[in-house]
């Protein structure tokens, strides 16, 4: 997440694009592989920022699999929403501190 | 890419009733005609249907009162959209859209002749509206 501010919301920038919508027969969000910024980022099990711009998402990257038009990621969409999950983690790094 | 390299929908679709003129479409925003483009864009190259080009976006119905195809759980679900788009179904039905009931019910895929019916979806989607369960949150300060 950059410092920068749009429209008073911090701009975030996303690590794989996709619809947060777009659900397939296994339940989760898919987008293709080549939609990830740094694709050696997109591994099963890694936690990252999903979306777009302006609806980013944290996700769980639950598999990648072959499919004919290509290798598709699935994605498990966690709760709440990215702001809470910058407060968690800038409360639990001042109480450290 | 040719279309055999792409995934046949139709096992995809529910066998169920149309949802009916006054149910309530809940699409995540803000939308803009190139999100559109580039959604539809991405299930045209994933998918086919019946072997023929497919070009779609994905929303999901309120179906139910209660539970997790109502209008309160959608909301809540999506909640990482700010602002959603509220149609009824009769909107993008006169505007010339479908809707295939594709995947997890409530979930379906709202489907345009082409990219260059996108502009004609956008405006069926109508005004964009807050997400209350955006910003109301527990537990941030």
């Amino acid at each position: 997440m950059s410092g920068d501010q749009e429209g008073g919301r911090p701009v975030i920038t996303v690590d794989i694009t996709c619809d947060l919508m777009d659900e397939d027969e296994t339940g989760y969000v898919w987008t293709f592989l080549h939609e990830a910024r740094d694709p050696g980022l997109i591994e099963p099990g890694a936690i990252v920022v999903a979306g777009d711009e302006d609806a980013p998402a944290v996700a769980e990257v639950i598999d990648i699999v072959e499919k004919p038009a290509g290798r598709i990621v699935h994605l498990r969409v966690l709760p709440g929403v990215i702001e809470d999950y910058v407060a968690l983690i800038t409360r639990a790094a001042n109480s450290a501190s | 890419m040719s279309q055999l390299e792409r995934q046949e929908l139709r096992p995809s679709l529910r066998d169920e009733s149309a949802p009916t003129d006054g149910i309530v479409v809940v699409r995540g925003g803000p939308t803009s005609l190139a999100k559109v483009v580039s959604h539809a864009q991405r299930t045209h190259d994933a998918f086919v249907l019946d072997g023929e080009p497919i070009w779609g976006i994905s929303v999901f119905c309120a179906l139910d009162d209660l539970g997790g195809a109502s209008l309160d759980s959608l909301l809540h679900r999506f909640a990482s959209y700010r602002v959603v788009h509220l149609p009824r179904v009769s909107q993008l039905r006169q505007a010339g859209f479908d809707l295939l009931p594709t995947f997890g019910r409530p979930h379906y895929t709202v489907t345009l002749s082409g990219p260059d019916q996108a502009d004609a979806l956008l405006a069926a989607l109508g005004k964009a509206e807050p997400n209350p369960y955006h910003e109301r949150r527990p537990g941030r300060r």
